[in-house]
């Protein structure tokens, strides 16, 4: 297949044309042209379908697709200067755009249920439309400044969902929180790409580790930190915005004010792992720049404090998101610790079941106008279709043997126990296993408190309950639902836990963990740039390793110690499968049999409850603290110095001195003056005399003093 | 060809004249007038654009226009263009056939009004176009006047301080500058090429001295200084920027729409013709100077804008923010800087001309501008829902401001920090804070004013009425447009400024 403009920009621009059609046409069109956009993303997924099965047939780990075409050119002679914007398409790019395009597919069509008969209906498939474009785009982009772009718009569409229900004060105060909070990480970003740029003067990926590889950044440091450190650093810091990583992990629980398709999509299965995929993109970046241990913690602590969070929340999308969070730190986590592949692969199963988990919340919600899990229960009877589905991704999210969520969850906890524990490093690294290994014991337990207080035990209230009508299936409501808990069983991506016998992609059993591979950046010495045209069909370029790359500063080292992983590998499993079945018992027990009352533990440990109520007070904190006291606080004192005290008394000041002057001037040279600028004092009067018709009062004496100090001004420099 | 930048020039007192001649009472037949007027130069900046040859460095040959003026001081009227101020007259015509329409409704003394207007619009042409000092300082200077009047007679409450302010301290700034010409006139021996501006440029002073009490001074530095002072205060940059929110705050829409529109570009059009070109030597020596007053209004002003209460004060001091990027890229002297700097002086008009414009669409509807009002009650809220139109168009202004990728303003921003990033790294990082401020101001006005429950008086409010979508469309189009592909004015202005970039390199 020819990579050109008519096979892969169609991708992008399908979507993209359904949001300008939207645009402007939405409302006349019929049914605000939910249509329109549902076409494009089906199109668009037909033609990444085209690309997947391409790649899929090369069966290549180091095939990848580069083509470049220019944006703007501002060389003149000698100095070069032009940015050139592309494609790059590799084995994570292709499955992460089947990912996007296929879950974006179902989302649309879920919501032409879940939106129909709601006051934003048309502006929702608008945002939609555009948000999937710049979601496609970002996958494709070849470099870190068209990443960027898409990236910022993404932010964009983001924040108008959230504030779609604009007569709320609070919607608004959420996209505000959102869109600030992720930009403190999205200008952190920029710097790094600025950097790179003064170093290599290209942000193109291949470039970067076309560098790395030959040891461009060794010597260059930025502000008296190592280059590789500091760009490493500051892009991570992009995913922490992002991903809602700790410690800006407080604008994504609010962002559910948004209608529950949207959040889906964008703040959990698509925009959020954008962030880790940018992450995984610049991992050899990360790796040279030292930065594997503080991303491990970073993910660490998130994965495992916002699972705690997630335990004592009432509201069951707040649960969804705080356990999103939870899971971007595996994906964070699983970068830092080395495990690339199957950090890569929680971001495409997390996006499938948590897709398929907000979608069913949307379902719930609007079955029964009621998201608060203490006033449900029961609805398993009502809702029987969204109960299969929900469980289907409740054993996945829990890491139960067969589903997804185990092949990559417990991966990347095996690694995590090699890195931490075996690898000989630091002890104090041992904190990150732990931590995740706290969180997949929490995940389970919070997971199926929300399934129990919803679907099980008798209705807490019955009108709720009478009020829910019996569902039966619909296309638009329940298929999304079914296909995507479909694809939360393991054996699509990994055939290992079945064995070889099921004829999935021939005898592609383990095409994923084949295909993903940590970019080897010797491969990128000899890049190719072809452009992006019509007709071009150079398409891949692999190439031989010529330079050595010294730099392995992640754990595995040349040669990782096989033996030593496949035991860590096999110690996180067997862990986990006991933690995750023993921790979804005990939450049923105690959820549905009520051996315990949780409450009278919530009174037992009340500081704690409180701080878990409270999201560990950062909320407080930014908003109290940093933001009120803070920022306000300078801002107001600038601006009284700046009108108060710098202009009245400075500059004001200075202008009534010189009117003193400019007074004895004039009474000291009255002769001279007549003489000399009488072409002035011409003027002036022609303009009094304008004035004078117009205006009336203290103008005229401005005007004297103004020719007075014209004067003055003169003789003080000319004489 | 050869008379077109005549024409541009003097078209907006040829309809000035005819303006002022229409019998008394005849008000839609000034507005009228006027509005043909603004149109048709326009339309002829258009048709030099057409015309222009993007390939050419230097000024455009074709275009070019010397008459001899004032022959004993060899003073000539010559005009020219080139890649710097082609933009900026586009620009210039763009802005003021908008402002004609925005002020549509205009009553007090209308006649006068769109006079002073078209003789504001002539008297900034003259400064994009002059090549010779003296024109240039005359222009400079014929532009307060109109300016003086516009703020002192149609403007707010306040409005004669705020005309004074303006006139006093922009005022001070030229005859610093006149000093300069002066100067440079004696330095050339009152030659032929004394106003010269083009014979001028090219670093001619690097060794001259000059002694003042005694003591000798390098030439270049002092008068480089008392050219950026004239150029400094109408950019305005920190610390001379206190008259800005005064004016903005006071003027009428359309004059806010120009002051920051074209006005404030100047000051950095200055830079890029005269204090570079003709002081390259200082300039490269002090780019750090220039590079942190840059840095410091970036956030300086951010920091204030977050502040106000008053929303047309709030967008006056992003302008100083927004200007202080363009301090950075001049300071950058790289080709990716110099042209982002350019860049930014274009896209900063037309943004932050649509974000004034519609604080004077939602002014002729509410008569106050206070987001909140000083006993601390909400002065707007719930505008998105009762005005959907102006909310749309409001959001597209506020994030092309706020340098959101796919509109315009992100696309000099990043330019300007491509070009800096290397030479003043340290200063970047601080700078890019600005970005972060520049979008919580901005964001935090727009949550407070349109989202929420609308105050009482909101719901009687009119959506944007056709007249007012027609004139924003112009820059929507443009904001958009040159976000995604800004080649077009990026190939206008790469050689010229390519050319300048070469000539402070061979400095550096």
């Amino acid at each position: 297949m020819d990579y050109t403009v008519s096979t892969i920009a169609p991708i992008f621009l399908f979507p993209f044309f359904a949001f300008v059609i939207n645009a402007f046409l939405g409302r006349k069109l019929p049914k605000d042209g939910n249509w329109v956009s549902l076409i494009g993303i089906l199109l668009s997924f037909v033609f990444s379908l085209r690309v997947f099965f391409d790649f899929m047939g090369k069966y290549d780990t180091n095939f990848y697709v580069h083509k470049v075409f220019n944006w703007f050119d501002l060389s003149v002679g000698d100095s070069v200067f032009k940015i050139d914007l592309g494609i790059y398409l590799d084995n994570m790019a292709v499955v992460m755009l089947l990912m996007v395009t296929g879950v974006a597919s179902l989302i649309h069509i879920f919501s032409i249920w879940y939106m129909s008969g709601d006051r934003r209906h048309g502006r929702f498939f608008v945002f939609l439309s555009l948000f999937t474009s710049a979601m496609i785009g970002l996958v494709l982009a070849n470099n870190l400044l068209l990443l960027f772009i898409f990236w910022e718009i993404m932010g964009f569409c983001s924040y108008s969902l959230i504030g779609i229900y604009y007569e709320k004060d609070k919607a608004g105060d959420a996209s505000l929180k959102a869109f600030m909070t992720t930009r403190v990480g999205d200008v952190l970003f920029l710097l790094g790409i600025l950097a790179i740029w003064a170093v290599i003067g290209s942000v193109d990926y291949v470039d970067i580790y076309k560098a790395i590889a030959e040891g461009t950044f060794e010597s260059v440091t930025v502000m008296g930190i190592g280059m590789t450190t500091f760009a490493a650093f500051t892009i991570f810091c992009g995913n922490i915005g992002k991903s809602a990583q700790f410690p800006l992990q407080v604008w994504l629980p609010d962002a559910m004010m948004g209608p529950t398709p949207g959040s889906a999509l964008i703040h959990a299965a698509t925009m959020v792992a954008a962030g880790c995929y940018l992450s995984l993109r610049m991992y050899p970046l990360m790796e040279a720049g030292g930065l594997t241990p503080f991303i491990a913690f970073i993910g660490a602590i998130t994965a495992f404090g916002a699972a705690t969070i997630a335990l004592v929340q009432k509201d069951l999308k707040a649960v969804l998101a705080y356990s999103t969070i939870s899971q971007l730190g595996y994906m964070v986590l699983g970068i830092g610790v080395g495990s690339y592949n199957a950090a890569f692969m929680h971001v495409i199963t997390h996006a499938i079941f948590k897709a398929c988990l907000f979608m069913s919340a949307g379902s719930i919600i609007h079955s029964v106008h009621e998201q608060m899990m203490p006033k449900l229960g029961g609805l398993s009877k009502k809702l029987p279709i969204t109960f299969l589905c929900m469980v289907a991704c409740t054993l996945a999210i829990s890491g139960v043997p067969f589903f997804t969520g185990f092949v990559s969850k417990d991966r990347i906890l095996g690694d995590a126990i090699y890195w931490g524990m075996m690898a000989g490093q630091n002890k104090a690294f041992a904190i990150v296993p732990i931590l995740g290994f706290l969180g997949a014991i929490l995940t389970p337990f919070y997971m199926t408190r929300m399934m129990c207080l919803i679907f099980l035990g008798k209705p807490r209230d019955q009108h709720v309950y009478d009020h829910c009508h019996q569902e039966h299936f619909s296309l638009t409501q329940h298929l999304p639902l079914v296909i995507l808990s479909i694809f939360t069983l393991g054996v699509f991506f990994s055939g290992a836990l079945i064995g070889e016998w099921v004829p999935v992609f021939g005898a592609k059993q383990e095409w994923f963990k084949v295909l993903i591979e940590a970019p080897n950046v010797n491969n990128f010495v000899d890049t190719i740039k072809s452009s992006f045209g019509f007709s071009d069909s150079v398409t891949s370029s692999m190439s031989v390793t010529k330079a050595t790359y010294t730099h392995q500063l992640g754990y595995f080292g040349p040669n990782p110690d096989e033996h030593g992983v496949h035991q860590a590998h096999f110690i996180g499993a067997i862990l986990s499968i006991f933690l995750a079945i023993g921790s979804i018992i005990a939450s049923y027990l105690v959820y549905v049999r009520g051996i315990t009352d949780p409450n009278k533990w919530a009174n037992t440990f009340a500081p704690v409850y409180r701080t878990l109520v409270n999201k560990y007070y950062f909320d407080d904190f930014y908003l109290g603290v940093v933001i009120q006291k803070g920022l306000l606080g300078f801002n107001k004192f600038l601006s009284w110095f700046d009108m108060g005290v710098y202009d009245r008394i400075f500059i004001d000041g200075w202008a009534k001195v010189n009117f003193f002057f400019v007074r004895l001037a004039g009474w000291f040279d009255d002769k001279v003056i007549d003489s000399l600028v009488d072409l002035n004092g011409i003027i002036v009067k022609i303009f009094n005399v304008i004035f004078r018709k117009l205006q009336t009062g203290r103008i005229q004496w401005y005007l004297v003093v103004m020719f007075f100090s014209l004067v003055f001004i003169n003789y003080y420099f000319l004489l | 060809m050869h008379g077109l930048l005549n024409w541009i020039l003097w078209l907006p007192i040829i309809g000035m004249v005819v303006l002022l001649c229409l019998p008394k009472g005849k008000d839609q037949a000034v507005r009228v007038t006027a509005l043909v007027t603004t149109l048709l130069t326009f339309l002829l900046t258009l048709v030099l654009y057409m015309n222009f040859d993007t390939t050419i460095p230097g000024m455009q040959e074709q275009f070019s226009i010397k008459y001899q003026w004032i022959k004993f001081f060899n003073i000539h009227y010559s005009l020219g263009v080139d890649g710097i101020s082609l933009p900026m007259i586009i620009l210039t015509g763009l802005l003021f056939f908008i402002c004609i329409l925005s002020s549509w409704t205009i009553t007090k003394y209308v006649k006068a009004y769109f006079a002073l207007l078209l003789m504001l619009e002539s008297s900034v042409f003259g400064v994009f176009m002059a090549l010779d000092f003296f024109l240039f300082y005359v222009y400079w200077e014929v532009m307060l006047l109109p300016m003086f009047f516009l703020i002192g007679i149609w403007g707010g409450e306040n409005r004669e301080y705020a005309a004074i302010k303006f006139f006093l301290y922009t005022f001070f700034g030229s005859i610093v500058m006149l000093v300069g010409i002066i100067a440079l006139y004696y330095a050339t021996g009152k030659g032929v090429d004394s106003f010269n501006i083009l014979a001028l440029q090219g670093g001619h002073f690097v060794e001259n001295t000059i002694s003042v009490f005694g003591s000798t001074f390098s030439f270049e530095r002092i008068f480089f200084w008392a050219m950026f002072l004239g150029f400094a205060i109408k950019v305005p940059s920190f610390p001379f920027h206190t008259w800005l929110p005064h004016a903005h705050v006071q003027a009428p829409t359309a004059v806010s729409v120009i002051l920051a529109g074209v006005l404030l570009k100047m000051g950095t059009y200055g830079f890029l013709r005269i204090a570079f070109p003709i002081f390259p030597s200082a300039a490269v020596e002090y780019s750090t100077v220039i590079a942190i007053l840059g840095v410091v209004s970036v956030l300086y002003g951010a920091f204030c804008a977050m502040a106000q209460a008053d929303v047309k004060k709030l967008v006056a001091y992003s302008s100083v923010s927004h200007m202080g990027f363009v301090m950075l890229g001049l300071a950058s002297m790289t080709t990716a800087g110099m042209n982002g700097a350019v860049l930014q002086m274009f896209n900063h008009g037309t943004s932050t001309a649509m974000m004034f414009l519609m604080i004077g669409v939602l002014y002729e509807r509410s008569h106050h501008r206070w987001i909140v009002r000083p006993d601390g009650t909400k002065g707007y809220g719930g505008l998105y829902a009762h005005m959907p139109k102006y909310t749309t168009i409001f959001i597209i202004g506020m994030f092309a401001s706020l340098g959101l990728p796919g509109l315009s303003g992100f696309i000099s921003e990043a330019l300007i920090f491509l070009g800096i990033f290397k030479k003043f790294t340290t200063i970047t990082v601080i700078a890019v804070l600005g970005l972060l401020i520049g979008a919580a101001y901005l964001l935090w006005m727009f949550k407070r004013m349109f989202f929420g429950e609308a105050v009482e008086e909101v719901k009687s409010y009119t959506d944007m009425n056709a007249r007012e979508i027609f004139y924003m469309i112009p820059l929507c189009v443009a904001v958009i447009v040159f976000g995604i592909y800004p080649s077009p004015l990026l190939n206008m202005m790469k050689e010229s400024v390519g050319s300048l970039v070469s000539l402070l390199g061979s400095f550096q």
